[in-house]
Parts: structure tokens; sequence; C-alpha cells
């Protein structure tokens, strides 16, 4: 039995939350407009007395403006009486800043998640938080959910023979160990920098271990930026003779030339989620494929609303 | 004492650690091409009295985010205690709840502000009295500008055959204060309308007696209408000259032509919020709150 509970966005995925909505055969409600001074103004019109509600709103660029939405939400929930809150942020931002690096810097992501409790956030939700430990950053819930979940059955269904799971960096081996053993992979291939400390420990080169020669290598990542990280990782398997480059990544931010960068590299294919409103020039490249993370989203919620456990949706 | 600053106004941070004498550098604030701000504090803070600086004016989430991440920087590096200094706070016209379902944004500010762990505040003339409440552990040093205006008023001996003005009646409490300050001069006020579904500003009822010159005050300037109408009322009445005085200069990108425009002499804002070249006009005059804000740095902050 799903008991009541109400929908609600604010402006950075209104096309996620509608998918969602429909999937969950629930109105999505939009109490988010702009005053004149750029300030967010919140009202909510559905009744949220004894209701819980989810609000979905990753916090993608413009992030601040996005995050501050979501803060306000949260507040006008709290004080419109709703008995639980929970924020559904498939892509959380700033959640690269998660450890003092050097001396004198915040760690933004826990700022962040601080905000969110000090309105009264009851729930978080997100999708492939770039470091696991930053759910230790609140008293309350926080259910982390895989990508994978999407993109598995995606790559699935290119019928590929003799995969490589690769890494295009070191962080990334344990998500290139689980997609392995999800695909059912030959292997896993690492690609990383290497400084030479000879010169200063400045020029960087890339490396690898791992056999790529005539394997389909599907490249897995959290996120894609400025898609530096993953064109170069690329262009080097290729070089060291890799059929076929596939990046399977969880979320698309597309900043900067990371189009151009993708159209001139080796790479064949990048499959990204919808955790992030994808631009229609996103959309509609030839070397990009979106497969959608409502499902999983969806499914969550309502094992949430019913009780039911959310870890076996886990991949 | 370090003064520390964030991008939203580094030359009044800079003007303020002059007067004081101590050392002062801009953060180190770079943004990612996704809008992200990673901040850093270039010098030690370790065992020191750190003040931030950084008013919440618009791009007003932007500066809110940043202004609690150079408070957590400072928090964890040892600091012995903090003060943030917020001369204009962002999200204060949002102080209560209008209509049902909104948000207390305000509320929500000074909770996240409170929540890193700060020892005080120091503001300028809040929009309303019962702001200072919604404080609830940091010591608040609520400071005006209204102080600067009488100074000036009475260098320019603008205390006769004058009256001054309050374009809404909400802001007659302001008019009464600066009046005393000012042996008592005369005030009035006009009953200002908004039409709900356009947002258009009428004023047409004035309380008072008009004089030959209006001093018209308010807190916060953001498009000019409410002063442009205020003043075609005044002049209306056979006022023949005005002048301006508003603390906080939250211009939007006409604010500048409404008020060059508009017919009244000058208009005097203050340095709460940095007024970019572009927004700034021939009848426009900024002063500083730098010397206010130093005053009151150096007295021990009070308990709430």
């Amino acid at each position: 039995m799903i008991g009541e509970f109400v929908l609600m966005t604010g402006r950075s995925n209104v096309l996620l939350a509608k998918q969602i909505g429909k999937l969950l055969k629930k109105k999505v409600h939009e109490p988010v407009s702009i005053f004149s001074d750029g300030e967010v103004r919140v009202r909510i019109v559905p009744n949220l007395r004894r209701r819980h509600v989810f609000i979905i709103q990753p916090t993608s660029f413009p992030v601040n403006d996005h995050l501050m939405e979501l803060i306000l939400m949260i507040d006008a929930a709290r004080r419109a009486s709703s008995s639980e809150i929970v924020a559904v942020i498939p892509y959380f931002g700033y959640s690269r800043q998660d450890r003092k690096e050097m001396p004198r810097v915040p760690i933004s992501s826990s700022v962040v998640a601080r905000c969110l409790e000090a309105v009264g956030v009851d729930r978080i939700m997100t999708v492939d938080i770039h470091s696991e430990q930053q759910q230790g950053f609140i008293k309350g819930a926080w259910d982390n959910l895989y990508g994978s979940y999407a993109l598995i059955p995606a790559l699935k269904k290119k019928h590929l023979k003799g995969i490589i799971v690769g890494s295009p960096d070191k962080g990334g081996v344990a998500r290139a160990t689980g997609y392995a053993k999800l695909l059912r992979a030959d292997g896993i291939a690492i690609v990383y920098k290497e400084r030479d400390v000879a010169i200063n420990n400045s020029s960087e080169t890339l490396e690898m271990v791992g056999e790529v020669k005539g394997r389909n290598v599907i490249l897995v990542d959290d996120i894609i930026d400025t898609a530096g990280t993953i064109t170069g990782a690329s262009d080097f398997l290729k070089r060291r003779g890799a059929k076929q480059v596939i990046a399977a990544v969880t979320h698309g931010l597309f900043n900067g030339t990371s189009l151009e960068r993708i159209e001139k590299s080796g790479i064949d294919k990048v499959i990204v989620t919808d955790t992030t409103a994808l631009r229609d020039e996103v959309r509609k490249h030839p070397k990009v494929e979106m497969v959608s993370i409502a499902p999983l989203l969806a499914e969550a919620i309502r094992r949430v609303q019913t009780g039911e456990s959310i870890s076996s949706l886990i991949l | 004492m370090r003064i520390v600053s964030g991008s939203a106004h580094s030359i009044l941070a800079s003007e303020i650690a002059t007067i004081l004498r101590v050392p002062f550098a801009p953060s180190d604030i770079h943004v990612f091409p996704d809008g992200e701000k990673r901040v850093r504090i270039d010098e030690k803070i370790v065992g020191e009295n750190v003040v931030v600086v950084q008013p919440t004016s618009p791009p007003v989430d932007a500066n809110c985010m940043e202004l609690f991440f150079l408070l957590d920087a400072v928090k964890r590096s040892g600091a012995a205690s903090i003060c943030a200094v917020v001369p204009y706070i962002g999200y204060q016209r949002q102080d209560h709840v209008f209509v049902s379902g909104e948000a207390v944004s305000l509320s929500v500010v000074i909770k996240i502000l409170e929540s890193a762990g700060i020892d005080r505040v120091v503001c300028f003339d809040l929009h309303s009295i019962k702001i200072p409440q919604l404080f609830t552990t940091t010591s608040l040093s609520h400071l005006s500008a209204l102080p600067l205006f009488a100074e000036l008023i009475k260098k320019n001996k603008w205390m006769e055959e004058s009256v001054l003005v309050s374009p809404d009646m909400g802001g007659i409490r302001r008019v009464k204060q600066l009046s005393r300050q000012l042996g008592n001069m005369p005030y009035a006020s006009i009953e200002k309308n908004r039409d709900l579904t356009t947002g258009a500003v009428s004023a047409d009822i004035l309380h008072g007696e008009v004089a030959k010159r209006a001093l018209i005050v308010d807190d916060i300037i953001s498009s000019g209408r409410t002063v442009e109408t205020a003043a075609a009322l005044l002049k209306e009445k056979g006022v023949e000259r005005i002048y301006v005085f508003a603390t906080h200069p939250v211009f939007s990108n006409e604010t500048p032509y409404v008020l060059q425009n508009a017919p009244v002499e000058k208009v005097f804002v203050t340095n709460t919020i940095a007024v970019p070249k572009e927004k700034q006009f021939g009848k426009l005059e900024v002063l500083s709150i730098a010397p206010l804000i130093a005053e009151e740095l150096l007295k021990p902050a009070t308990s709430n």
C-alpha cells in the first residue's frame, strides 16, 4: 500500500521529475518562481499536512541557485507540516569538494549537506555520489543509488563480445570491478596518470595496467565534466589497440569544450543518464546516448513510501 | 584580528582593514565551469579573531553559498572567534509567511549562518524591526546608516524649510528615528499602493505637510520605481528640491536610468553593497559605512 505523498520539483530538471511523476501516476508540483532581484520565491499550493514529500532537484549548473531553490523548498515543506521530507538529489553538486586537500579550504560538500539538514530534511537520496563517505555528513538517512541500474541494461543491449571494463583513473577501480562482474567481462584495465619525478614532477603521461588489444572497452566513470579525462583515456586505449571504446557515465555535465573533445577523440560512444538536464546539443550529439534514470528513482521513491528494502534495488 | 573577504565586496573589506590597521588579503576564489565555487583563505588564521566580510547581495545565491563556504574554511582552520560582517543580508524581504505555503527565506539564511558555528554577525538596517529575533544563538550588531545621513543633512543645513518623507507607510519608523537625530525635524509619509496583479506602484496620498525641500528616506532601493513615484507626487504637491537617502543599493539594471531621470537632485546610498561602474550615475553619491563597522568591531560583542 502506498500512503499519501506529494512530488515537487524546482527548476533544475523538470523533465526528469515529470517522468518520475508519470511512472508513479502523480502530479509534480512546481513551487518555485524568481523575484526581479534574482531571489528565489517558493510557494507550495497542495496540502502537505502529515504527508510525505519528495523534492526532486539535482544541484547541477547553476549550482548555487538550484541549491537555494532546494533549501527553500525544504523550508516551505517543513512549515507546511509535512511529516517526512525526502530530498531526491540525483546529481549532488559540490560532491567533488569532499575533503580538505590543502590548508584553509572548506569541505564544501559537507557545508551543502549541513544546509539541507539545518532546514530540516529527513532523508537524502542520491545517485552515484562522488564518494560514499559523504553519507556521514548528516545524522539522517542517506540512500545512495547506482546509475548502473540504468547503464548496465543499455550496455547489455549492445551484445558486445570480449569486454574489458576500464577505469579512467586510479580512484575508479572499485566501480570498474563492479561493472566487470555485472557485464561478465573478461577483465579490467586501469588508465592512470604518471608523473615524471625526474622533471620536477610536472610532466604527466598516461600509463595503464591490463590488456585491451582487439577488445571492446567499456570506460566507466561517475561524472563527465569537461571530458578531458575520459577522452584522454579513450585515445590512449585506442593507441594500445582497443577495438571500440564506449564510456558509461552516470552524470553528464558536459561543460566547456566537452562536446568538441568527444567529437575529436577516438571514443565511439558516451552513454549517460539524465540525472542532470541535458542540453539539446548534448541529446542530439551522434556520439551521445541517453538512458533515463527515472525508473530507478520512481522505484526507490515507491519503496521508501511502502517501507520496502532499497538495498535490493542496488545493482 | 584578521579580515577575510569573499568576492562580493572586497573593497569594503580592505577599507575596514585599513582603518583597523590589520592585515588583509582577498581570498582565493575559483569558479569551476559548472558554477561551483572553490574558496581558499590565503593567510594563516589559527588562533586569530577572524572577521569575514561578505554582503549577500545579487547574485544572492552564489554570494550566500560563498559566505557559508568561507565560514566553514575559517572554522576548520582553528580561528579563535568568527564574526560575519554581512552589511546587506539577502532574502530579508521574505521575513515571514505572506501567503500560506511559502518559505521564510530569511530565517533559512540565518539558520544556516548560525549552524556554521559563528560568534557574531554585523549587519545594517534590516527591513523589519522583528528580524533580530530570528537570530537565536549569535550575537547580533544591528547597525544603521541613519547617523551618516543625519551628519550629511546637518553639514548641508538641510533641516530648514525641509521635511523628511517616507515613501511608504512601512518606513515611518525609520523617518521618525532620523527626525529625532535631527532635533525633531518635521516628517511625512506617502501611502503607497501596489497593484497585486500588475505589480505597478502608485503613490496617491501624502500624510503630513510638505516643505520647499523634501528628503526621501528608505532602507532599500531596488528598481527605483518607489522613489520615482514618490518624487513625482511630492513635486505635484509643490516641493521644489528633493534628495534621496537609502542604505542598500540593490540596484537592478534599469535603476540608474530610473533615478537619473527622476525629479530628484541627488541620491545618497551607502556601500553595504558594491555598486559596479555600470550602475553608477551622475546623481548618485556613495557614503562609506567602513568606519562604523571598524568602530563596532573594536567593541566587545553584546549578547542577544
